[in-house]
């Protein structure tokens, strides 16, 4: 029998179609549908300038929205030759690990939710509100910033700043050790979770699995390692397990938690002195960007034709791992409630991963296809 | 005398439904946060579930996309009367950023279905989508209860 | 048994009850911060209705600019006005805002310099150094200073280009001061080339007025621009930039046309091998001498060379103005006058 679940529905945040085929109680097997929340983004861009593309690339997605307008404004300054003020640098990485904490714990949060555990739904989201606070102080919006731009950042920072970011992050701290134990030592949700949604180190690696997801299956793969700031000025290590199943991947997602607040520590402390923006003269050319956004590698190619953009490229974390989710994780899965929550650990952005629409020859528009094509 | 306790009831208890019609998650996850113990939405009766088939209010984000044109309408159909729709965010409101040449949205939703209120923002603060709701929601049940029989 | 306890315990910690107990209510959450980047706040009599927050908003409704009625105290404010519903609230307006102090505001501690002021426009403003007689009276109407004399030359300065479009109005030179579209120079091309297309065809329609045309006679047309605007909207859907490509297209452009009777053709051939892209030959099955158009270069080679002056060469002019018409001119040439022979 096949279970339709979506658009809208209970157990979703996102407008997806999840088919689960079962036999009885145990889910056999699942498909993803997609198509729902195509907006054409790329096609938008096309022809405009950076300055509105930087806003219109941050709509991708609204949870993991600064790391996309980071490899967009790093890509343009591939493009155009420009080294980026080391101060803006660190600010960028004083955001994009905030950001990465809210998402982080934003994925959890949905996760508890989906297992029906209000507590710790509430205490997740309460930690968050912390990070939250922090990026709107420092930014000036809660979700889309408008913090980058091509060149540097939009606004400089002082330790009128940085001493409220410190005093949240020490917040997030005290009950984060807690908030954890609960989830990964408490008898309730750890039997629940442990072995379901398995998902072998091979076959993350076949299914192109990125970022927590896959680091949870056991793939070392952070981009962080080897972006420019990180590897000259930062210290962290790759939260790596080996288990693969929802118990690992909702672990890694808080152990990489406090490294992000360590990496703003190191920020904060070591920031530079100096500009925060230089001026860009864009030049024509093409580059490719990878960078580590929470839910793992954002992919941008951009063309620009000394002016504007002529053709743009986005690759999100979300299509390989909802895709690998299908595939591998909702494979044999003993209750349909588990399957919902295996859906969930995979952190999946349905706004991210929908870039592609397909005509068909009677101009009618459709996504269903989607895989077969590629 | 039961339409003033029916009143009371409706203002005091509302189901919501957040429904996604293409939008970026940003307003989404900005409504998910006012669940959190900072904001609270349910000390004032208000209870996010998305289920269309027991909600009150409907909360529409996104521009609405290709695929929502014909399912908007089938989901609004869905929700018992007496039923609103609460545009949350700039994109069902006016299409946003992605109204323009090249998207492959069909904003407003107004088109659509009725909208009741609009919060402008992108995304709006949870303050200010709290602030609407409590502004604009519980009253506009009542009314529109009353107005059904 | 002992995990559990604890389990059970650490929900009704104090930490965790407090937190809810002071669940914040109405006034103190809407609390902002000071960075807070609300919905831009305009200072309408600063003003100077440039246009650059419209050409740089990435969300193409949020701003419009108004201007209010005129009375007797004198001319009516022009200010933007913001549509909530639209705006996203990322400041940019405020930043590109070229006035001193600043109509637009949004947000606080923005980096607000010149040298960032890049306003995402359409239209670049070039001066043609030929035509131009350096009367400065671009650099002394321009808002912002961009205009400057370097090197004897007069030159705008990109960067600091707000795109208002004043220095073209004040230009005494017809075609000194350029505002180029930069962005969609295949589409301007096909829009030219429809044009063009079109006039040439309407002209060669006229066979019989072309034929009975004396020597140093006239013809004149006046052919509506309706007639190909809807074809012309299809390819560049903004109204204001196809009017003006076209207009400028139009007024420079100079049609040659070659039209010859069939009828009084002696087909002698002599024409076919003195055609540089072998473009004329010879259509043995209806007897005729036919000429390819879209290959054809219009040199005039034919004729010259044809011997009984049945090939006739035509010049057409155009003018288009602000009514939509263009008046066409059309006139016989007259090289090769003296080898005329009837």
């Amino acid at each position: 029998m096949i279970v339709p679940i979506g658009p809208i529905h209970p157990a979703l945040k996102e407008p997806i179609r999840l088919k689960l085929q079962t036999e009885g109680e145990r889910v056999v097997k699942a498909e993803i549908e997609y198509g729902y929340v195509h907006r054409g983004i790329e096609k938008i861009i096309e022809g405009q300038t950076w300055q509105k593309g930087i806003y219109l690339s941050e709509r991708v997605c609204g949870i993991c929205s600064y790391e996309h307008t980071q490899t967009f404004a790093e890509t343009i300054e591939q493009i155009s030759d420009v080294d980026v003020p080391l101060r803006a640098q660190f600010l960028r990485v004083i955001t994009n690990e905030l950001d990465r904490i809210q998402s982080h714990l934003l994925g959890n949060s949905t996760f508890f939710k989906s297992m029906d555990h209000e507590t710790l739904f509430m205490r997740v989201l309460e930690l968050r509100e912390y990070a939250m606070d922090s990026i709107e102080l420092l930014t000036g919006n809660r979700v889309n910033m408008g913090w980058n731009v091509v060149g540097g950042v939009r606004m400089d920072a002082d330790e009128r700043y940085f001493k409220p970011i410190l005093e949240n992050l020490n917040k997030i701290e005290e009950e984060f050790e807690r908030t954890r134990a609960l989830f990964a030592e408490g008898p309730a949700l750890a039997l629940r979770c442990k072995g379901i949604g398995l998902m072998t180190k091979k076959e993350a690696i076949k299914g192109r699995a990125v970022g927590p997801i896959g680091r949870a299956s056991g793939v070392k793969e952070d981009y962080r390692k080897g972006h420019y700031t990180y590897d000259d000025h930062f210290d962290f290590k790759v939260i790596r397990r080996s288990e693969g199943d929802n118990y690992a991947r909702t672990l890694t997602r808080f152990d990489e938690i406090p490294e992000s607040i360590s990496l703003i520590r190191q920020a904060i402390e070591n920031i530079p002195d100096g500009e925060v923006r230089t001026p860009v003269d864009l030049k024509s050319g093409y580059a490719m960007r990878k960078n580590e956004a929470p839910r793992g590698e954002v992919t941008y190619m951009i063309e620009t034709n000394g002016n504007l953009i002529k053709n743009i490229s986005i690759r999100t974390p979300s299509i390989p791992n909802m895709d690998s989710c299908a595939k591998y994780m909702i494979r044999d899965v003993p209750t349909v409630a588990d399957a919902v929550a295996t859906y969930a650990t995979s952190d999946p952005c349905v706004a991210c991963a929908e870039r592609v629409a397909i005509t068909n020859e009677h101009g009618k528009t459709s996504i269903k296809d989607f895989y077969e094509v590629i | 005398m039961l339409d003033a306790i029916r009143d009371v009831v409706r203002k005091s208890s509302i189901h919501v439904c957040i429904v996604n019609c293409g939008g970026c998650n940003g307003c989404d996850v900005e409504c998910v946060a006012l669940l959190s113990p900072r904001y609270d939405l349910e000390q004032y009766g208000i209870y996010v579930h998305n289920n269309p088939r027991e909600a009150d209010v409907l909360l529409l984000t996104g521009a609405v996309t290709e695929q929502w044109v014909d399912n908007l309408k089938r989901i609004y159909d869905k929700a018992p009367e007496p039923k609103i729709a609460v545009a949350v965010g700039n994109c069902p409101v006016s299409g946003d950023v992605f109204n323009q040449e090249g998207g492959h949205v069909h904003a407003p939703a107004s088109n659509f279905i009725p909208v009741a209120a609009e919060i402008p923002g992108c995304p709006p603060r949870p303050s200010e989508i709290l602030e609407a709701i409590l502004a604009v929601g519980p009253q506009a049940i009542a009314d529109r209860g009353r107005e059904r029989q | 048994m002992s995990s559990l306890i604890w389990y059970i315990y650490d929900f009704a910690r104090k930490a965790w009850t407090d937190a809810f107990a002071d669940a914040k209510t109405s006034p103190e959450i809407a609390e902002k911060p000071e960075r807070f980047r609300d919905f831009p706040k305009v200072n309408k009599e600063y003003c100077i209705g440039c246009g650059a927050c419209t050409v740089s908003c990435p969300s193409p409704n949020a701003i419009k600019i108004v201007r209010e009625k005129d009375d007797e105290t004198g001319e009516g404010l022009t200010y933007p006005v913001i549509t909530p519903g639209a705006c996203i609230r990322c400041g940019f307006c405020a930043e590109v805002c070229p006035t001193e102090p600043k109509t637009l505001e949004c947000g606080l501690n923005h980096l607000i310099l010149p040298e960032f002021n890049i306003i995402p426009s359409k239209r670049q403003y070039i001066i043609d150094d030929y035509l131009c007689i350096k009367c400065k009276k671009c650099m002394k109407k321009c808002p912002v200073g961009a205009i400057s004399l370097v090197d004897g030359k007069m030159f705008v300065d990109q960067l600091k280009c707000i795109s208002c479009g004043e220095c073209l109005e004040v230009c005494p030179v017809n075609g000194a001061m350029k505002g180029v579209f930069v962005d969609n120079l295949q589409d301007q091309k096909d829009l030219i080339l429809l044009c063009v297309n079109y006039l040439e065809d309407y002209i060669n329609n006229k066979e019989e007025d072309l034929r009975a045309l004396e020597k140093d006679g006239l013809l004149q047309y006046e052919v509506p621009l309706a007639d190909f605007w809807d074809e012309a909207i299809k390819i560049i859907p903004d109204d204001e930039v196809a009017l003006e490509i076209i207009t400028n297209a139009v007024n420079r452009l100079k049609i040659r046309i070659i039209d010859w009777d069939k009828d009084k053709c002696k087909k002698c051939q002599l024409c076919i091998p003195d055609c540089p892209t072998k473009c004329i030959s010879f259509d043995e099955k209806e007897d005729t001498i036919v000429r390819d158009k879209n290959r054809c270069l219009r040199c005039s080679i034919c004729y010259q060379t044809c011997p009984f002056s049945v090939i006739k060469y035509f010049i057409a002019k155009f003018s288009l103005e602000d009514d939509k018409i263009i008046y066409t001119t059309v006139k016989a040439s007259n090289l090769n006058e003296d080898i005329f022979m009837e």
